[in-house]
């Protein structure tokens, strides 16, 4: 139970108390019938998930009319995947722009709360000190009020600071609001890493900044992965802000975007169902590869 | 993993997030610039079709051509977000320099307007008609510059009239009723007449009854929804409507932007419309065979809600008069004003581009129609209020409220607001 | 390198059972018993310093204006008019449908956490175990979550307008529904309230699936395995091994959950939108209608205030029953 600085070995592998192996599933210790079970279940579930993105698919490549038809079709009559490419350039707004602003606004805003979220999960976690729970409980209080009547004085704060209609307005926006999920679920992911493992790493000298990096990050990494995918989502969709701090079209992320379809007695839901499918991809695709990484983190500590 | 590698991970994700977060700040946005001389005029305007943003920025590249000191810097939301993003501004002292909206009393009220005559040259503002420029004013002071306006008319689906074996649209509320209701036994999910008392314009379906029996939501001064015996008789039979089937189902929670495209496609006989209506047949059903006729009223004598969009010019720090009277003037040409209206589908609001729409066919019906319209009574402070109370609480009347418990409770929520 | 033995009080779960601290590294300091609560404040700072200056500098400013505006007169255009004390909390507490609403949102609240988290333990059960696909459905469970709430509102709610509608056309086809155009699922208060319960659950159980999923994958196998060979069911295995295990994921997805549904606005707005009255309100889109219909910011205000301290009770109450902030 000792770590060597040195050592090549995994760290996790050295540190992991055998009580905390994680169990693999092996295809001969269930029956076929059980697995059968639970593909026919999976299938369902699978099934009632993508139903209404199904639907929002379909609608994105029937035309303006068909979307509206009072005689609904199951599927597309005539499959306008052109609506794919003029989404792009609509009058209405510079979607390639807005799609940006998505990006590096939910990027930069998931960064940041990363970097200050995860030493104060971790420290709170772990160490004792006075204030420590007024700390958590303040921290979730951001997370109580009602962000309908916040925009104002966010605006009217960001004004005076000079940085309205900016992305980096609101990227602390974003954090702030998202700082607090993302404390409490690595908190309580860190607060499982039994104590042993700390102390033992500390005992062979390592630093608490090592300590947490090196021993109980790659023990967490599930609930790290759950703080960034909830944080990430968070921003990805964040609507009620943008729409008054930013009013430069290009500036507005693609849910303030999607508004843009929407005229007074007519809607273009065409593009407004495209676009809500394409903000989903990048979306999944951050799950794809960050749920290989979930898998990764759980099978560095597995010992066979 | 190796442990070197995991830390060369972890500062390279926080030497990534430092860069980032560095040209996050720097990249993003640009934000109220003031550049050396020039003037930058805010424009925040409503989305009202697909066109909208189009035709803006056509006017603007327009004006900056013309006078290429002044910037516009125009931004577009859909009316549903309107009013927030303009309180919030105006909260922030950064109400737009010019704004399209809707009602423009309260901002008048709290003295954030420019009277129009102080931001349109004196062409311009002979050049309005005479009817708008009094649903602009308040206390004698016009405060709005009508942009657009529309008159309501009944749309009238002759192909199901003919299947139920009428010969004639309706005239009063009786030939209404018993037409709606012998269009409703086609059956088929066929409703006779569309009503839709949901929340997205209940007042505007209750106005063309109300003022189809003489009835009013009040004045400038006054807001009289309850105590007025016409409009009870009105709300009471708009409920006759429902009850005897010759509506809908579930009238009172039907918006009319749903309603309108079950109508363009032939599932109802008859419904309100205006002119943006023809367009959406146009492209929606081409092949719908209809008509336009006044709205019914109790007695046959023929009554439209007229409603009227506007712009106003906010004070702001007094810094914009000048450029902002040069671009209401450029907006107001004919040259300008006139394709933007056609392309929306509206009226005209000045007396040169009802010269030359009059011709219109597809207008015409609403032209002629303007003369009987009656307005909103917007210049009422309380209108907002009474607004909001008539979309949340007026399509109880289809679910079986007593009219006039719903009309007392509209009353007291405008006396409230 | 030296290091301390700390005595600590038995009241702290998190921290009691740490007898040893900052042995070792660069940061470490020697200890000297348990009088220096301000140092460890001040060795804390560095740790838990960036979150409150984030907090602080974006979240206080706009808190204190609501509670600023919910004192004051407000006009219809934005424009702050003078303090009337409290007379925006008589105008909300006299609003004849208050405590209808009020108690909606607590069987809104109760109900979608309460489906979300037994469909979610259901969920991640089955997403843990073993069989082709499974990475497959696990991606779909993903996308409710990606997609924005809005949308998947949307989408619901055009599926079940009548005429329009493909869940209403295939309710009809089915002949479950009789009238050729559907049914108004979304114009009558209950079914809308109904309907949106399940959107709201359905667009919870992502986020709740996945923090129980990660908590499964942090219980020892020895654990189970012993209690095989005692012979115990998988119920008892269930309930006496994995739920206590899953105790502090679980109790965390909880109490976000409490919070985000007492919060959600888009779900209700849009399926209960176009029904006339207040009967199928929470205190959510009541908030909504006073700013977008009646543009009554400083009531708004006041109202979200008096919200505000509900899910603050509700949680202040939650955090000392469950105490979610604990070791496992």
């Amino acid at each position: 139970m000792t770590v060597t600085a040195p050592a090549p070995a995994p760290a996790s592998e050295s540190v992991v108390p055998p009580a905390r192996r994680k169990r693999r599933y092996t295809a001969d210790q269930v029956s076929a019938g059980r697995v059968a079970w639970r593909m026919a279940a999976g299938l369902v579930v699978l099934l009632v998930f993508i139903l209404p993105y199904t639907i929002m698919f379909f609608g994105s490549v029937k035309t303006k009319p068909e979307i509206r038809s009072v005689n609904p079709t199951y599927f597309p009559t005539e499959w306008h995947w052109e609506n794919y490419i003029t989404m792009w350039s609509t009058p209405e707004t510079p979607l390639p722009q807005n799609l940006i602003s998505t990006i590096v606004i939910a990027v930069c805003a998931t960064l940041l709360v990363l970097l200050v979220a995860l030493p104060a999960a971790y420290y709170t976690a772990r160490f004792r000190f006075p204030g420590r729970m007024v700390f958590l409980f303040l921290v979730i209080v951001t997370q109580m009020l009602q962000p309908a009547v916040l925009t104002s004085g966010l605006f009217r704060q960001f004004i005076t600071l000079g940085i309205s209609d900016t992305w980096l307005a609101m990227i602390l926006v974003n954090a702030a609001f998202n700082l607090s999920f993302a404390v409490w679920i690595m908190h309580s992911f860190f607060a499982g890493v039994p104590r042993e493992v700390d102390e033992a790493a500390q005992i062979d000298g390592a630093g608490r900044v090592a300590v947490l990096f090196r021993i109980n990050l790659p023990l967490v990494w599930p609930g790290i992965v759950t703080a960034i995918v909830f944080t990430f989502v968070a921003c990805w969709n964040e609507f009620a802000a943008s729409l008054v701090i930013l009013s430069t079209a290009g500036n507005q992320p693609l849910s303030v975007a999607l508004t843009k379809f929407v005229g007074q007695y007519e809607t273009s839901w065409q593009y407004v169902f495209g676009v809500s499918v394409v903000a989903i991809i990048p979306v999944v695709v951050l799950f794809m590869l960050i749920e290989k990484r979930l898998v990764g983190g759980l099978t560095a500590g597995s010992v066979k | 993993m190796n442990k070197s590698v995991r830390w060369g991970a972890a500062l390279t994700v926080a030497a990534l997030a430092s860069v980032s977060l560095a040209a996050c700040g720097f990249g993003g946005g640009n934000a109220q610039s003031t550049s050396g001389g020039a003037t930058t005029l805010n424009l925040l305007v409503p989305s009202y079709s697909d066109n909208t943003q189009k035709l803006w920025d056509t006017v603007i590249s327009g004006f900056e051509k013309k006078y290429p000191d002044i910037t516009v810097k125009l931004e577009v939301q859909s009316w549903d977000n309107l009013n927030d993003v303009v309180t919030t501004k105006i909260q922030a002292n950064q109400a737009p320099d010019i704004m399209n909206g809707g009602p423009f009393a309260g901002f008048a009220a709290d003295g954030l307007l420019y009277p129009i005559k102080d931001v349109v040259s004196s062409k311009t503002l002979g050049d309005f008609q005479k009817s708008f420029v009094e649903v602009s004013s308040v206390d004698g002071v016009q405060y709005g510059a009508p942009l657009i306006a529309s008159a309501r008319a009944l749309f009238v689906n002759t192909d199901l009239m003919q299947q139920a074996g009428i010969t004639e649209a309706p005239k009063t509320w009786d030939d209404l009723l018993a037409d709606a209701k012998k269009i409703s036994a086609l059956g088929n999910g066929i409703a006779g007449y569309g009503m839709p008392l949901g929340s997205e314009e209940a007042q505007a379906e209750s106005a063309m009854w109300f003022y189809g029996n003489g009835g009013t939501f009040g004045d400038e001064k006054k807001i009289t929804v309850d105590g007025n015996a016409k409009n009870l008789e009105a709300a009471q039979f708009m409920q006759k409507m429902v009850t005897e089937g010759a509506t809908e189902a579930d009238a009172g929670a039907t918006d009319r932007s749903p309603l309108m495209d079950i109508f363009v496609q032939g599932k109802v006989g008859m419904q309100v419309g205006l002119p943006p209506t023809v367009g959406q047949i146009k492209t929606g059903n081409p092949a719908l065979k209809y008509e336009i006729v006044p709205m019914p009223t109790s007695d046959g004598k023929p009554v439209s809600l007229g409603v009227a969009d506007h712009l106003m010019a906010f004070k702001n720090d007094g810094s914009k008069k000048d450029a902002i009277t040069k671009f209401l003037d450029y907006y107001y040409t004919p040259d300008v004003y006139v394709p933007w209206v056609k392309t929306e589908g509206f009226l005209p609001t000045t007396k040169s581009g009802a010269e030359q729409l009059n011709s219109d066919e597809a207008l015409k019906p609403f032209l002629d129609l303007l003369p009987s319209a009656v307005f909103y009574p917007n210049t009422n402070p309380k209108w907002d209020a009474t607004n909001a109370a008539f979309k949340s609480l007026m399509g109880q009347i289809a679910q079986g409220k007593a009219p006039a418990d719903v009309l007392k409770e509209i009353q007291a929520q405008a006396d409230a607001g | 390198m030296s290091s301390t033995v700390e005595t600590s009080s038995t009241t702290d779960g998190a921290a009691t059972s740490r007898p040893v601290r900052g042995a070792g590294g660069t940061e470490s300091r020697p200890r000297r018993g348990a009088g220096t609560t301000g140092k460890d404040l001040l060795h804390a700072l560095p740790w838990i310093g960036p979150a409150l200056i984030l907090i602080f500098g974006v979240v206080l400013y706009p808190a204190v204006v609501m509670f600023y505006n919910s004192t004051r007169h407000i006009s219809l255009s934005g424009l702050d008019q003078g303090s009337v004390g409290l007379d925006n909390y008589v105008a909300v507490f006299s609003f004849p449908y208050f405590w209808p609403i009020l108690g909606r949102t607590v069987v809104w609240v109760v109900a979608v956490v309460a489906l979300t988290v037994l469909i979610s333990l259901g969920l991640a059960q089955l997403l843990d175990k073993a069989f082709p696909g499974r990475q497959l459905v696990r991606l779909a469970v993903i996308i409710p979550w990606a997609a924005s709430v809005v949308m998947t509102t949307l989408v619901v709610y055009y599926g079940l307008e009548p005429y329009f509608g493909i869940i209403n056309t295939f309710l009809v086809d089915l002949g479950l529904v009789s009238t050729p155009e559907g049914y108004g699922w979304t114009k009558h208060a209950d079914t809308a309230f109904a309907w949106s319960i399940v959107v709201a659950v359905f667009v919870s159980l992502p986020f709740t699936t996945y923090t129980i999923l990660a908590g499964l994958q942090t219980i020892p196998a020895e654990g189970l395995e012993a209690a095989k060979m005692d012979g115990a069911g998988p119920a008892r295995t269930y309930f006496g091994i994995v739920l206590p295990q899953l105790r502090g994921a679980l109790s965390v997805a909880i109490l976000i959950n409490i919070i985000n549904v007492f919060n959600s606005l888009p779900i209700l707005k849009t399926m209960t939108g176009s029904i006339p009255g207040y009967d199928a309100d929470t205190v959510m889109t009541l908030i909504f209608k006073y700013i977008q219909n009646q543009h009554r910011i400083d009531v708004a205000s006041a109202l979200s205030v008096v919200a505000f301290l509900i899910v603050l009770v509700i949680v202040a109450v939650y955090v000392r029953a469950v105490k979610p902030m604990k070791e496992v």
